[in-house]
C-alpha cells in the first residue's frame, strides 16, 4: 500500500510567506478593479513622461527644459498672440502656442517633473512629520495629544490656499516657497488621521498581547501601531498628489510664483492662455487643464480603487 | 448631555483654535522687519512729520517691547479695530476692505451651497437608491469629474461656453467681468465718487442693494454677474456632497431596519424618504465643515478668475501688491469664518443626531 503522507498539506503552509501572499491578493483585487487599473495606466504615463524628461530634456528638443525660453528654440521672447493648433510646424506645435509663442505640448509636458517630483516630496515630508506626532499622541494620549489636536485644529480652521498663500508671501513668492509652504501645511492631515488610527488600534488585542510579553511603549508604537496605520494613510497620499498638483496650478493661475515667471508649470500656462480667453483662444488654456484634469481623476480613481482593496472591511 | 451643555462646550472648545490662529497670523507678521509693518501706517497726506508718524505708530503696535507683549499690543489692536492700513487696491484701512468685500464672498458661498444642497438631496436620493444603475454610473463619473476638476478649469469652460463676447455661438450672454455693469448715469449709492470704487451701501451687496433703492435694471446686472462664480462654485459643492449622500444611502439600504420596513409592508417610496433618506444625510452633515473649507478655497480662485470683489480677490490682490496687513488680515478673517461655520455645522449636528452630544 502506497504510503500517502497525509501531513505533507500541513508541512506546506510553513514555507508560504503570508506577507507575499497577502500582496499578491491584493495586487489581483486592485488590477480586477478596471477603473482603478486604468487610472493606475495613466498615471505611470504621466510617470514616465515625467522621468524620462528628468532622464534626458533633450528629447523634448532643448537642452534646458527648466524655462519655458527654451522652447523658442533661440529666439527672442516677444509679446505676441497665441497662434492656433497647426500640423504644418511639426509636433510640437500640435496643440498650438501660448504667450511670447512658446509652444503649448512640450511646455506642458516639462511642467510634469516638477509638479511630480515635489507633490511626492511634499508628501513625504508631511507623512514623516504626521505619522510620528499623529501615532505617538494618538497612543500616549493625555496632554501631549491634546495640545498636537489643538495645533493641527489650527491648520485645519484657516482655509489651504488662504494659508498658504499667507506663508508664500511671508516667505517669498518662488515656487520653491510654494514647496516649503505646502510642506508647512500638509502635515496635520496625516496626523489626524494617523492619531485617529493609533487610538483604535491601541486597543486591540495583540498590542495588549505585546505590553503583557514586555514590549515597551516606543516598540508598541513603532512596530505594532505603525504598520497597521499605513495602509490608510497610503490611500490619503494618493489622493493628496492630485489635490497638490491642483494646488499648485490655482496658485499659479492666481498669479503667484512670480519669482520664476518661465517655470514650465500647469497654473502658468493656464494663468497665461485666461488673458487671451477674450479672444476665442481656447487651445492655450484648454489643452493644460485637460492634462491637469486627467491627471487629477487618474490619481483619485486610482486612490480610491486602492481604498477598496486595502480596507479590509469593503475588500468582500 | 443636553444640547445647550453640548453647544457651551463647543463654544469654550474654539477658544484655543482662535487664540491658536492669531499666533500663527503674528508669527508671520513678526517675521517681517520693523520698518515694513510700520510703514504702512505712515500717511503722505498727514499734516505730521514723518518721523512723529513713525513714533506714533511704534507705540501704537508697541514695536520697542519684547516680542511676546508685542503679541497682547496686536491683540488689544485687533479688538479696537485697529487692522492696519493698505494702497492698493485703495488706500485705506484693512477693515473698511473687509467690510466692503466681505458680503460678496459671504453672497457667493450662501448662494452656491443653498444651491448645491437643493439639488443635491434630490438627485443624491435618486442615484442613491438606484445603485449600479446607468444612473448612478452617470452621476458618480459627475461628482468624480467634479471632485478632481480644480474650480477654476470648470469656470474656464463655462466662460468659453456662456462669456459675453467670447464664444462665436449665439447664446452668449453672460457676463464674467466683475460685479456689476456700472450704469451711466451712475446712482449715487453705487460708486465712491473719489476712488470710482463699487461701494453700494447700505448692504455692499449690489443685487439686493439694487432692490432696496428700487433699479431693477442695475440688480438684473448683478444678478446676472453672480450666475457663472455661483454655477462653478456649486458644482464643486455638489460633486462632494452628491458623492457622500450617496455613499450614505447605499449604507443605508443594508441596514437591518430597511429590511423590517420592507417585509412589513412599507411602501418603497416611504422606505427611500423616511428610512433611508434621513439616515444617510446625517453622516452628510460632518462632511459639510470639509466642503466649506473647499468653498473657501474655491472662492479665493473663482474672484480671481471672474473679477467679483470679494475678500479672496482683496486677499491676491495684496499679497501680488505687497500689502502686508492685507494679506494678513484676511487670513485671520478666512479662518473666523471657517472656524464659525464648522461650529455651527456641529451644533446642527448635535441637534440633528443626539447621539453624539455623548
Amino acid at each position: 500500500m502506497a504510503e500517502v503522507n497525509v501531513f505533507k498539506k500541513n508541512v506546506e503552509p510553513q514555507k508560504r510567506n503570508p506577507k507575499l501572499e497577502d500582496m499578491k491578493h491584493t495586487m489581483k483585487l486592485f488590477f480586477k478593479n478596471k477603473l482603478a487599473f486604468s487610472g493606475f495606466v495613466v498615471m505611470m504615463i504621466y510617470f514616465f513622461i515625467a522621468l524620462l524628461d528628468f532622464v534626458y530634456p533633450q528629447y523634448l528638443g532643448v537642452t534646458n527644459a527648466n524655462t519655458m525660453l527654451s522652447f523658442l528654440y533661440g529666439q527672442q521672447p516677444q509679446l505676441v498672440p497665441p497662434s492656433p493648433p497647426t500640423l504644418s510646424k511639426g509636433i510640437m506645435y500640435i496643440f498650438g502656442t501660448t504667450q511670447y509663442g512658446i509652444p503649448v505640448l512640450p511646455a506642458m509636458l516639462a511642467a510634469l517633473k516638477f509638479d511630480m517630483a515635489y507633490s511626492i516630496a511634499i508628501v513625504a515630508i508631511g507623512v514623516a512629520i504626521g505619522m510620528v506626532i499623529g501615532t505617538a499622541s494618538g497612543y500616549l494620549g493625555g496632554m501631549v495629544d491634546e495640545f498636537m489636536m489643538r495645533i493641527t485644529d489650527i491648520f485645519f480652521s484657516i482655509p489651504q490656499i488662504v494659508l498658504a498663500l499667507a506663508i508664500i508671501y511671508t516667505l517669498g513668492d518662488n515656487f520653491i516657497f510654494i514647496v516649503v509652504a505646502f510642506m508647512i501645511i500638509w502635515w496635520p492631515i496625516y496626523a489626524r488621521l494617523s492619531r485617529s488610527l493609533a487610538l483604535s488600534t491601541k486597543e486591540m488585542r495583540y498590542v495588549e498581547a505585546a505590553t503583557a510579553s514586555g514590549s515597551s511603549k516606543f516598540r508598541n508604537i513603532f512596530v505594532h501601531v505603525f504598520p497597521n496605520v499605513l495602509s490608510p494613510i497610503f490611500v490619503q497620499i494618493s489622493l493628496d498628489i492630485g489635490i497638490i498638483v491642483q494646488l499648485f496650478a490655482s496658485l499659479e493661475f492666481i498669479g503667484l510664483n512670480r519669482g520664476n515667471p518661465y517655470l514650465p508649470e500647469l497654473g502658468i500656462l493656464i494663468n497665461w492662455g485666461n488673458q487671451y480667453i477674450v479672444y476665442g483662444a481656447w487651445w492655450p488654456i484648454i489643452i493644460p487643464s485637460i492634462f491637469l484634469v486627467v491627471f487629477t481623476i487618474a490619481v483619485s480613481v486610482m486612490g480610491d480603487g486602492l481604498r477598496d482593496v486595502l480596507d479590509p472591511k469593503l475588500r468582500r | 448631555m443636553e444640547l445647550r451643555y453640548f453647544v457651551l462646550r463647543r463654544v469654550l472648545l474654539i477658544i484655543p483654535t482662535v487664540i491658536g490662529i492669531t499666533v500663527l497670523v503674528f508669527i508671520l507678521l513678526r517675521s517681517f522687519p520693523d520698518s515694513l509693518l510700520v510703514s504702512a501706517y505712515i500717511n503722505p497726506h498727514s499734516t505730521l512729520p514723518r518721523q512723529e508718524q513713525i513714533q506714533i505708530a511704534k507705540e501704537q503696535l508697541g514695536l520697542n517691547l519684547p516680542v511676546p507683549v508685542q503679541y497682547f499690543y496686536y491683540i488689544s489692536n485687533l479688538l479696537k479695530g485697529n487692522w492696519g492700513f493698505v494702497t492698493k487696491p485703495f488706500p485705506g484701512p484693512v477693515l473698511l476692505g473687509i467690510e466692503l468685500f466681505m458680503p460678496n464672498s459671504i453672497q457667493l458661498a450662501i448662494f452656491s451651497s443653498i444651491l448645491s444642497i437643493l439639488l443635491a438631496i434630490p438627485i443624491g436620493t435618486y442615484i442613491g437608491s438606484r445603485p449600479n444603475t446607468f444612473a448612478d454610473q452617470a452621476g458618480r463619473v459627475f461628482s468624480l469629474v467634479g471632485y478632481a476638476m480644480p474650480p477654476f478649469v470648470l469656470g474656464i469652460l463655462l466662460i468659453l461656453a456662456f462669456g459675453q463676447g467670447v464664444s462665436n455661438w449665439g447664446g452668449a450672454v453672460l457676463p464674467f467681468n466683475g460685479v456689476v455693469n456700472v450704469p451711466t448715469p451712475v446712482p449715487h449709492w453705487l460708486l465712491n465718487q473719489e476712488t470710482g470704487f463699487i461701494i453700494s451701501s447700505p448692504t455692499h451687496l449690489v443685487f439686493f442693494d439694487a432692490l432696496i433703492h428700487g433699479d431693477p435694471r442695475v440688480a438684473w446686472s448683478a444678478f446676472l454677474h453672480l450666475v457663472l462664480p455661483v454655477v462653478t462654485l456649486t458644482y464643486t459643492i455638489l460633486a462632494g456632497l452628491l458623492r457622500f449622500i450617496r455613499a450614505g444611502m447605499v449604507d443605508a439600504t443594508n441596514q437591518e431596519y430597511v429590511k423590517t420596513a420592507r417585509s412589513k409592508g412599507v411602501p418603497e417610496g416611504m422606505i427611500i424618504k423616511r428610512h433611508i433618506r434621513r439616515n444617510a444625510l446625517i453622516p452628510t452633515i460632518t462632511v459639510m465643515g470639509l466642503l466649506i473649507a473647499a468653498l473657501l478655497s474655491g472662492v479665493v480662485v473663482i474672484e480671481i478668475l471672474f473679477t467679483y470683489h470679494g475678500l479672496g480677490w482683496f486677499a491676491v490682490t495684496a499679497t501680488l501688491d505687497n500689502q502686508i496687513y492685507g494679506v494678513l488680515d484676511t487670513t485671520l478673517v478666512f479662518g473666523l469664518i471657517l472656524v464659525f461655520a464648522n461650529l455651527i455645522v456641529d451644533i446642527v449636528y448635535a441637534f440633528m443626531d443626539p447621539r453624539i452630544r455623548y
